[in-house]
């Protein structure tokens, strides 16, 4: 059991639903609520990491972040180094391949919030930011649990797009899905089993979490028997 | 206390252009839906721009295409309730009411809370999520949650259509009690006339996205000046017309000529006649009284009845031939009906002189 790579995991799983709860939520409010006649193309464009190959996608982030171009020249002069098979690098990757997993849920919830409550807020007196503090948010928390457990579980469990831009890294970019990979390669079955019981408890109880408190959100205000 | 509003705005098939003018007494806006009232009232509070036009409000103008002005929602002062009262499901009752006073001090806005809870008597309420309240308590915590910020003006979407109506009697009453203490202008939309009529002094009547009429109540009840006026008022009978050389006009659609009480000038048009107005009588009294006007004899083709009275589909001068063969509705007391429903056709029918309207086209 390689308890460095289930930490890592963690970390980087963390960081990622850290900053996509930060970065997902305006994306998703200016989905929702824009009137730009060209928004689809935005909505596409967030979606891309869905249907792409996870090697695909790491394969362009690789390059992207790579010596030549100006993501990684920005980085070499601000580090020092460029970003691949660092864990800046990694962060970065996991943040761009769960980002739908984040901004979907969060649209839809700020899709199910109805019109005339906001408009109510308005009406009232209230600015923009607090009418998404204390209508939108709280109406739609089931769709932000969901983002931000679902962009914490995806990025635990992903695996392409880890090995194309991290490697394997022990410590750095060795990941808990890239461990697993390892000891299977090398016929260590009864590591690879324990981590992968891990994971799978993980992703159950993930999933129930979310499950569980999207009953409970609306149970606690809509909920008479 | 002043809202002057004049407003144009197209949308896909519909073209709003409306002109009206109000003071501190309530008025209403009268219209069938889809008559632009409700855009009408979303234009006032902000939630729509107009593509022309003007809204002043006590001389501060909120709105003006022509000088680049369009003073957002929050910041008009507006008390809107909506027709489905948009409660915020996640906050209590006394958070409700609260939510527009977030600017006030804590002091200020508990005092303002409890005076809004006492006067809709919502004191036991205050702890419940609006999911736990009836209809009429939804509405008057709404209600509360509006006049807690203190409103320059009121504006009422339809505050009763969501209710059952044994509630709203009361409710109106409340409302109408609320509307005397408070101090801004208010507009009331509905498409019911009765509301209207009991609610406000002054009512401006929608059709088509266009001010078919306004000015007092009575007034516009009385001499609607166009069809569509006369039909927002409840006028249910109508027959193109036109003047007679002697006078008289002749009622194309009823097959009958009637004397009028009043010139046909603007000739042709329509006459037009409410539904209780006409007075229905038993055969032998169309036999004695032929010496008065407007008298028909008549057949009934369908017959619907409410509690206390009866609608009776008619037809003048002949036979129906099926139950939608019918000129006029004629609406009478289940008493008056008792005294001549089974004596045989036809019965006597008056269209007094005095009760038709006659409407120019």
């Amino acid at each position: 059991m390689n308890w460095q790579a289930v930490l890592l995991s963690l970390k980087l799983a963390i960081c990622v639903a850290g900053i996509l709860l930060a970065v997902g939520m305006p994306i998703a409010y200016w989905i929702t609520f824009s009137r730009w006649r060209l928004k689809f193309l935005v909505e596409a464009i967030v979606a891309l990491p869905i249907v792409l190959p996870p090697t695909v996608l790491g394969y362009y982030i690789l390059v992207g972040l790579g010596p030549r171009h100006f993501a990684g020249k920005m980085s070499q002069s601000l580090f020092g180094h460029t970003l691949p098979f660092t864990f800046g690098g990694l962060l970065i990757a996991s943040v761009i391949y769960s980002l739908p997993f984040a901004v979907q849920p969060f649209a839809a919830g700020f899709e199910s919030v109805d019109r005339r409550l906001i408009e109510a807020a308005w009406t009232l007196g209230a600015s923009r930011l607090t009418t998404f503090l204390r209508v939108i948010l709280p109406l739609s928390v089931a769709g932000a649990v969901t983002g931000v457990v679902l962009s914490f579980a995806h990025t635990i469990g992903e695996f392409g797009v880890v090995l194309m831009v991290g490697g394997n890294i022990p410590g750095v970019t060795r990941t808990v899905s890239i461990d697993i990979y390892d000891q299977v390669q090398a016929a260590n079955y009864d590591a690879a089993d324990q981590t992968a019981v891990i994971l799978l408890l993980f992703s159950f109880f993930a999933l129930a979490l979310i499950y569980g408190t999207n009953r409970r959100a609306l149970s606690l205000w809509r909920g008479f028997k | 206390m002043s809202l002057e509003v004049e407003i144009e705005k197209k949308v896909a098939g519909f073209q709003l252009a409306v002109e009206f003018a109000t003071d501190a007494a309530p008025l209403g806006l009268l219209g069938p839906s889809g008559s632009g009232k409700s855009m009408t009232l979303r234009a006032i509070a902000g939630l729509e721009t107009p593509d022309r036009g003007r809204i002043v409000l006590n001389g501060n103008v909120l709105f003006d295409s022509a000088q680049k002005i369009n003073v957002p929602a929050r910041e008009r002062r507006m008390g809107l309730l909506f027709q489905n009262y948009a409660l915020f499901p996640h906050l209590t009752v006394a958070e409700n009411i609260a939510f527009g006073l977030q600017h006030v001090s804590d002091s200020e806005k508990k005092r303002r809370v409890a005076e809004q809870i006492a006067a809709a008597h919502l004191l036991g309420l205050v702890e419940r999520y609006p999911a736990k309240l009836s209809g009429g308590e939804q509405q008057r915590v709404a209600l509360a949650r509006a006049l807690a910020t203190d409103p320059a003006a009121l504006l009422l979407d339809e505050p009763f259509s969501a209710l059952d109506t044994h509630l709203r009697g009361a409710l109106e009453r409340q409302l109408r009690e609320t509307l005397a203490t408070y101090r801004g202008s208010t507009l009331f939309v509905s498409h019911n006339l009765e509301e209207a009529y009991r609610v406000c002094e002054k009512i401006v009547v929608l059709a088509n996205g266009k001010v078919a009429a306004q000015g007092p109540k009575e007034e516009i009840f009385r001499h609607p000046p166009t069809i569509e006026v006369a039909r927002v008022t409840g006028c249910k009978n109508y027959s193109r017309a036109r003047r007679l050389p002697d006078g008289s006009i002749e009622a194309t659609d009823w097959a009958c000529k009637l004397s009028v009480a009043q010139p046909f000038e603007k000739s042709p048009g329509h006459v037009a006649i409410r539904a209780h107005h006409i007075r229905v009588y038993p055969p032998d009294y169309f036999v004695a009284k032929t010496f008065r006007k407007n008298i028909f004899p008549c057949w009934l083709a369908a017959m619907t009845e409410t509690p206390f009275r009866v609608t009776l589909d008619l037809r003048i001068g002949l036979a129906p031939s099926n139950s939608n063969d019918f000129h006029v509705q004629a609406e009478v007391f289940k008493q008056e009906w008792e005294s001549f429903r089974s004596l045989p056709q036809p019965w006597a029918m008056e269209l007094a002189a005095e009760r038709l309207f006659l409407l120019p086209d």
